[in-house]
């Protein structure tokens, strides 16, 4: 899970790597010691399964706003019903 | 030796000047008046020091080194921290002035009194955690400040006691500040509020209410008899009032506080409150 903060943290605090991973994700993903899912996940802008995994919310807010996924859209991962129909507690 | 003259805790959201027009004008009218009342009673004390308490909401510090607290030693600080979080929160970047002697008083004092504080002695940037209250209390960056930082953005959490306690050392730092006449400490952040959770724009106002009575009686015992579950039930956000603590702790045991405001704004995200400590003038 370190590694997945320190890149939320630095997508939020570099704008210019903001701007490759809108790019290339890819190319810096592979810069970071991801889990997997976790790599998949962040590739897919999937950040309800990020915080279904335990992911400071606070760092995944802010890294969606700085990489183009809208407060609303962002909102509406999380209180959607995910793939086994659950919702979060919104 | 200073006086610790003033002692106020406020909400730090940012839809304060960012977005006030969104908020009922009744619930707006009565928190503004409130920082109003605030600012005022700042000014009348003339302060050569504000010690603002606040979180940071990974501004400067991250999970590689996240302090429990942190006194900022820096001769000025940057804020808001980018020009685009500026224009979010309407504050035009400017830099603030630090009180680096009293702040440096402060951190050596916290050492020799059982408390290990992290420094930071530059390159600390503000966020709405100060940007905010800050334009509403003092608008024209007038009075140096001295940041002081307490973790609550990521569990584990310093307790509530040890916050309190914090506060308790931190009046004792201030009155034996050489460098400073009179000083006031502001706490910001809080209450009940959600960030990046499903529950965003909800408002506890239950708990923000219940929080309210306890800082009202000046009890320590009922102030921090907070545990991580009560607080998460008033959002992630709710950790934040871990500043009011130390606050109170700076206030004194047994003073009691003065609610200027309340209101739960969902507009902005937070249950928003002003209050003051009752020393002083106030009493």
């Amino acid at each position: 899970m370190y590694f997945l903060h320190k890149l939320l943290w630095e997508l939020r605090r570099d704008p210019a790597l903001a701007a490759r991973f809108r790019d290339d994700p890819d190319a810096v993903l592979d810069g970071y010691e991801l889990d997997p899912a976790e790599r998949a996940a962040i590739a897919a802008r999937d950040f309800r399964t990020l915080y279904d995994r335990g992911a400071n919310p606070y760092l995944l807010y802010f890294c969606a706003l700085q990489i183009g996924v809208s407060r609303a859209d962002y909102y509406e991962q999380l209180r959607a019903a995910d793939s086994e129909g659950r919702t979060l507690n919104g | 030796m200073a006086e610790l003259s003033g002692v106020f805790a406020t909400a730090h959201s940012p839809g304060l000047t960012g977005f006030p027009e969104r908020a009922d004008p009744g619930k707006r009218d009565a928190v503004m008046a409130a920082f109003g009342e605030a600012g005022k009673r700042i000014a009348d004390i003339g302060p050569d020091a504000i010690v603002a308490v606040s979180v940071e909401h990974f501004t400067n510090f991250f999970l590689a080194n996240l302090p429990a607290f942190a006194v900022v030693t820096s001769k000025r600080h940057l804020g808001p921290v980018t020009k685009e979080m500026g224009e979010f929160l309407r504050i035009p970047q400017r830099y603030y002035p630090g009180a680096p002697e009293l702040a440096r008083h402060i951190y050596r004092y916290a050492l020799g009194h059982e408390f290990d504080p992290a420094l930071a002695d530059g390159g600390f940037d503000f966020d709405e955690n100060f940007c905010v209250p800050l334009r509403l209390l003092d608008a024209d960056d007038s009075i140096p400040v001295v940041p002081i930082v307490v973790n609550g953005v990521n569990p584990p959490y310093p307790t509530p006691k040890r916050c309190h306690d914090f506060g308790r050392m931190l009046r004792g730092a201030i009155e034996s500040a050489t460098t400073a006449r009179k000083v006031v400490v502001l706490a910001t952040g809080g209450l009940s509020h959600w960030v990046g959770m499903p529950q965003a724009g909800q408002i506890n106002e239950r708990f923000d209410r219940d929080f309210l009575i306890r800082l009202e009686s000046g009890d320590p015992g009922r102030l921090t008899d907070y545990d991580d579950a009560v607080l998460d039930a008033a959002g992630n956000g709710a950790h934040e009032i871990r500043t009011w603590l130390v606050a109170a702790g700076a206030a004194g045991v047994g003073v009691p506080f003065e609610t200027l405001a309340y209101e739960p704004v969902p507009e902005w995200l937070t249950g928003t409150a002003v209050a003051a400590a009752r020393i002083g003038a106030h009493q």
